[in-house]
């Protein structure tokens, strides 16, 4: 449980959108991420969730930092061409949109065996067809769907071919970028429950993305705080949930709606003041609970 | 009150028009007559040369510059060969051209296109400044000089002079195709899942650019035909011996002094023919497939 799979040291990655003007997308983040466990991120739009998964999985070459898979150093290319197979075999992605993540003109069944082809893997279960058979089966679909195209499908239903093409490779790591945005809320938690359930069954390693707290605090074990490209908090779950300790977090939290009227009522918005995470570092302030301080105080 | 200052704003009334069947709205038909005359010529190319004993180059000097008739139902030109063999046997050769310049002006602007598509910024602005570098110069003068470089003309090699000549269009339009797709995620996917250049060409480009470029395929067919006539004409392409339209097309100047009319309108009206059903089928399959997919 506490073996390291993937370990993001000091990670910062700017966009240039104009000649004099750039975005910070991330800045100096460092975390681990351990071996079977889920791992949330969270953070408003644009506070760098996604660059932060296109970076651990080299879709996006970060600035400066490393991020280091099972050892490996993903951001050095020497080290990341003599590992690519293993490297892009056991790290999958899941996108959140589902309807622009696959082939409108290929059959359900040749998406998902489309890295069986791309690798020349001979399938573990007899032919191409009898693979896809099985994973649309392992995410809860009827082999009936082999022959449709992706716009046939609803939207859930996209997403899980789209979650069994990832899961097709058997990975170790799979990113799932804010895979439920995109779906309306029955379908969201049919999809939450599906991660949840084949995470038992296959033991893969979750990083899930989300801006949805209440999917997070459901699902994770461990959350990661993302706030204009800084982690801000790092604790588990239930540590983050019960007892905040950076503001931004507390603004976060403070804003989620409760199901209870009168509790609702007394609620109260935590406004946050934009300009207390300027400088400092990552310190541990209790057991395995990480927030981000000035440097004068730690 | 003044009504008629007040103007009413919010729902009006729409008046219902009745939607005449226009030129536009109506779903193109398939071009049977098109599709008829241009099997009937291909047929006729592939099969007719089994059957007709006349050997094309033969020349008939007694027979010269007859006019058609049972013997001859073409007629025959001023060197006495038979217009009726030449015709079937030229055809293959000129659409054997048509076919073969278009295969590789297609591959070249595949392979091209999406490679700019997919690159980098500044290698594809590289590979689009050397396609308009090739498309400001007049095609006429590069296959010239290719052939050159070739040697003597043959079918094989005019065909790959043409088709290297006549991609940078089509790769165009290839390159901003796949600019577009390439930020979709089944792109994305497929390159975290390890899928190479060639994979992704195939596998997702082009399926998804097939119905823009379909179009220009077919039309690449009927300007390399078109190309091997000028050349052939102009004298500069196939050999004598060998027959096509526009080698007999280039001995059609003789037949204006002689009055023989059927050396230059036969061979004519066959290449004209067959260019416009080409076309033809062309503007039928753009109309089609461009045609959205519709959702559910």
């Amino acid at each position: 449980m506490s073996e390291t799979l993937v370990e993001v040291r000091g990670l910062s990655h700017s966009f240039r959108l104009a000649k004099r003007l750039s975005i910070r997308a991330l800045d100096a983040v460092s975390f681990t991420i351990r071996r079977g466990e889920t791992f949330g991120l969270v953070g408003e739009s644009g506070s760098g969730k996604s660059t932060l998964a296109r970076c651990i999985l080299n879709l996006c070459r970060p600035q400066s930092g490393e991020i280091f898979y099972r050892g490996i150093n993903t951001c050095d290319r020497v080290q990341f061409r003599k590992n690519r197979e293993l490297l892009q075999a056991r790290r999958q992605m899941v996108f959140q949109d589902a309807d622009a993540s696959l082939n409108p003109r290929m059959r359900v069944e040749s998406i998902l065996t489309e890295p069986f082809v791309i690798r020349r893997i001979r399938p573990p279960r007899g032919s191409l067809r009898a693979e896809a058979a099985f994973w649309l089966h392992t995410v809860g679909m009827e082999a009936a769907y082999l022959d449709r195209y992706p716009p046939e499908l609803s939207g859930g239903q996209r997403q899980r071919v789209a979650i069994a093409r990832a899961l097709a490779m058997e990975p170790e790591l799979l990113v799932a970028d804010e895979p439920v945005a995109a779906l309306d809320v029955s379908i969201q938690a049919q999809i939450v429950n599906l991660f949840r359930q084949l995470q038992r069954q296959q033991g893969f390693t979750l990083l899930f993305i989300a801006h949805d707290l209440a999917m997070v605090n459901y699902l994770c074990d461990r959350t990661g705080v993302l706030c204009r490209g800084r982690l801000v908090e790092l604790a588990s779950t239930e540590e983050l949930f019960s007892n905040p300790l950076h503001p931004y977090t507390q603004a976060l939290l403070s804003a989620v709606p409760l199901p209870d009227p009168r509790r609702e009522r007394a609620r109260k918005a935590v406004a946050y003041e934009p300009g207390i995470e300027e400088d400092g570092v990552l310190a541990e302030a209790a057991p395995e609970h990480f927030v981000w301080r000035r440097e004068a105080d730690g | 009150m003044n009504e008629d200052r007040f103007v009413r704003v919010g729902i009006r009334p729409e008046k219902e028009e009745p939607v005449l069947p226009g030129r536009a709205g109506r779903r193109k038909e398939f071009p049977f007559l098109s599709a008829g005359i241009l099997s009937f010529i291909f047929l006729g190319c592939l099969l007719f040369p089994l059957f007709i004993q006349t050997d094309p180059a033969y020349l008939d000097l007694a027979h010269a510059n007859a006019a058609p008739s049972r013997a001859f139902p073409f007629g025959t030109d001023a060197l006495g060969r038979d217009l009726f063999a030449m015709i079937w046997h030229g055809g293959r050769i000129s659409l054997w051209i048509g076919f073969a310049a278009a295969a590789v002006s297609t591959g070249i602007a595949l392979v091209w296109g999406s490679a700019s598509g997919l690159a980098p910024a500044w290698a594809d602005a590289l590979l689009m400044r050397l396609t308009d570098i090739l498309l400001s110069i007049p095609s006429l003068i590069l296959v010239l000089f290719l052939q050159a470089l070739l040697g003597e003309p043959s079918a094989l090699s005019l065909s790959l002079v043409i088709g290297l000549t006549g991609w940078a269009d089509m790769a165009k339009v290839i390159r901003t195709e796949a600019r577009q797709i390439r930020g979709s995620g089944y792109v994305t996917a497929s390159r975290c899942m390890g899928g190479g250049f060639f994979h992704i060409l195939w596998r997702h480009l082009t399926p998804n650019f097939i119905s823009s470029i379909l179009f220009m395929v077919v039309m690449s067919i009927r300007s390399a035909m078109a190309a091997e006539a000028t050349l052939s004409f102009m004298g500069l392409g196939l050999p004598l011996e060998t027959v096509s339209w526009g080698g007999m097309l280039a001995l059609s100047e003789r037949a204006f002094m002689t009055a023989s009319w059927w050396v230059l309108w036969i061979p004519g009206g066959f290449l004209t023919a067959t260019l416009l059903c080409v076309t033809q089928l062309g503007n039928y399959l753009r109309g089609r497939l461009n045609q959205k997919q519709s959702n559910l």
